[in-house]
């Protein structure tokens, strides 16, 4: 049935409503440069949501965690082999988004008879050189944005803009700015989408929740602390200053505790 | 599990060999080199290689690097055939990245030591044709036993632990009896040297392999050539620098020459 045009689209359209459901509930995801490098930044119940791609590339996804290792991996063999077949200098992140798994995601997604990723994507990348650091955002459809300075995931593009305005008035020099701006951030966009599946279920317009909710600080850290009791924050770093060729390492619990804002420190896992 | 974590079977699944198998011509030389030494000393391990590389009689290149970093706690110093032990070294790296990467923790290091022996093993074939032989030695530090350890293989992938230390390459025979000497009958035994006197000692011992073997480059201070040498520890591999070892040559080493 899915022969005739009109068909196709409406079935596109019906699975773009259901993956726009699937990421109601996820946790959201942060990148933002600084002086020591590349923070990213979620919160999670245990299954990590942040991964090492290459000497250089990060990851920080959204999404059901199988489909999400299935493209780490993706991801990972093509960097790997590129790195040894040519140099770690060619595993670019614009080069593994455009002819990587962005392709694939889209075509997954537009193939109406077989399951579509449900996923969202945040690829950083380490610059080589002072103001280089690079994001790219892929969506569930296989579209993708580059972004420079940060970048965010959310349920929502529109939860996704108010967390990226928040976090460009923060100032983020230092490692401890942007793990402070990065938190925040995620309880902005967390306590949005709550927000939103509140006012969804109440069949409501929800649609600037995250306007409302963004400029109260003292809700953002009686949201964060909140979810401490459930959720572990995690933080991975591309480190600028780190010897050798791979940047990436995760921030120890004592490192996370020091870079927190006074009010959420405690320890960690 | 399968092949889970294995970049040597996806590089192989992709139609990648390694070595050549073809017999080397009779009047083709290649390329080999080399001394290289690694010691237990009181932080950890000591390697050290000279920067030689030879093609029968003709020296190819004096500034080679033959200790190999191959991540931050393990290093590989190559005897044999610079352009298989390179591809080795570079199939190693990224085995150990895509290892740690994929399975979210690190190949042990009895892991890392059966990957070499697997690639010398798969080398065979070039390595018995005269046209790959590799003996390299394997130093890293082993967090399971907290201790930096070394290891040495011949051509066939036979791997066997260097208790003390361990020597590879065409000057090797040179060294081997004079580590034995100052390491039974010196003043102490090498594992009790600082850091300082560990390196004079492998300063020492290249300079006198360069004495009776052609193949391995010695010291030459008109160029700024030294030696590598690089530490393993618990906090990882270093590498000294030149300035540091050029100062250590000529207070302790340069007087006899």
């Amino acid at each position: 049935m899915y022969e005739e045009p009109y068909r196709w689209i409406e079935a596109i359209g019906n699975r773009r409503q259901y993956l726009d459901d699937q990421f109601r509930q996820g946790s959201p995801v942060i990148g933002i440069a600084c002086d020591a490098g590349i923070l990213l930044m979620t919160m999670s119940k245990g299954t990590p949501k942040l991964y090492e791609i290459y000497d250089r590339l990060a990851l920080g996804g959204m999404g059901h965690p199988a489909d999400l290792e299935k493209l780490r991996f993706n991801l990972l063999e093509m960097a790997h082999v590129e790195g040894f077949n040519r140099s770690p200098a060619d595993v670019t992140g614009t080069r593994m988004v455009k002819y990587g798994i962005a392709p694939v995601i889209k075509q997954a997604f537009e193939e109406v008879f077989k399951a579509p990723f449900i996923v969202k994507i945040l690829l950083a990348e380490l610059g080589q050189k002072a103001g280089r650091d690079r994001f790219l955002t892929i969506n569930f459809d296989g579209t993708f944005e580059e972004k420079s300075q940060c970048a965010v995931l959310a349920s929502s593009a529109a939860i996704e803009q108010e967390m990226t305005a928040y976090l460009r008035q923060q100032p983020v020099v230092s490692l401890e700015q942007a793990v402070t701006a990065a938190v925040y951030s995620w309880a902005v966009g967390d306590r949005a989408q709550r927000q939103v599946l509140e006012e969804s279920r109440n069949q409501s317009e929800g649609q600037n929740a995250a306007v409302r909710l963004a400029s109260d600080p003292d809700l953002l850290h009686e949201h964060v602390r909140q979810c401490m009791n459930g959720l572990t924050i995690e933080c991975a770093l591309l480190d600028r200053h780190m010897p050798g060729a791979s940047k990436y390492r995760t921030l120890e619990p004592d490192e996370l505790e020091r870079s927190l804002p006074n009010v959420l420190g405690r320890p960690t896992t | 599990m399968g092949m889970q974590g294995d970049f040597y079977q996806l590089l192989k699944k992709q139609g990648y060999v390694l070595g050549v198998s073809g017999e080397a011509g009779a009047h083709q030389q290649l390329t080999t080199a080399t001394t290289i030494l690694a010691f237990k000393y009181l932080d950890g391990v000591l390697v050290s290689g000279d920067r030689r590389a030879t093609a029968g009689n003709l020296v190819m290149y004096d500034r080679t690097d033959k200790v190999l970093e191959i991540d931050r706690h393990s290093v590989m110093a190559i005897a044999g055939v610079p352009a298989t032990a390179y591809e080795m070294a570079r199939i190693l790296e990224h085995s150990f990245k895509y290892y740690r990467r994929t399975q979210l923790q690190e190949l042990s290091f009895e892991g890392k030591l059966r990957a070499l022996s697997k690639l010398l093993k798969e080398n065979v074939p070039a390595a018995l044709a005269g046209t790959g032989a590799v003996a390299p030695i394997f130093a890293g530090y082993d967090p399971e036993h907290d201790a930096a350890k070394i290891y040495f293989y011949d051509i066939l992938g036979a791997e066997f632990e260097g208790v003390e230390y361990a020597v590879s390459g065409s000057g090797s025979p040179t060294i081997r009896g004079i580590l034995h000497y100052v390491n039974t009958w010196g003043e102490q035994p090498l594992s009790e040297m600082p850091e300082e006197q560990a390196t004079v000692q492998a300063l020492r011992l290249l300079t006198s392999a360069a004495e009776f073997d052609s193949a391995t480059g010695g010291v030459n201070r008109d160029a700024n050539l030294y030696p590598v040498v690089k530490f393993i520890t618990a906090a990882g591999v270093r590498t000294m620098p030149d300035p540091q070892l050029r100062s250590l040559f000529e207070m302790n080493v340069s007087r006899g020459l």
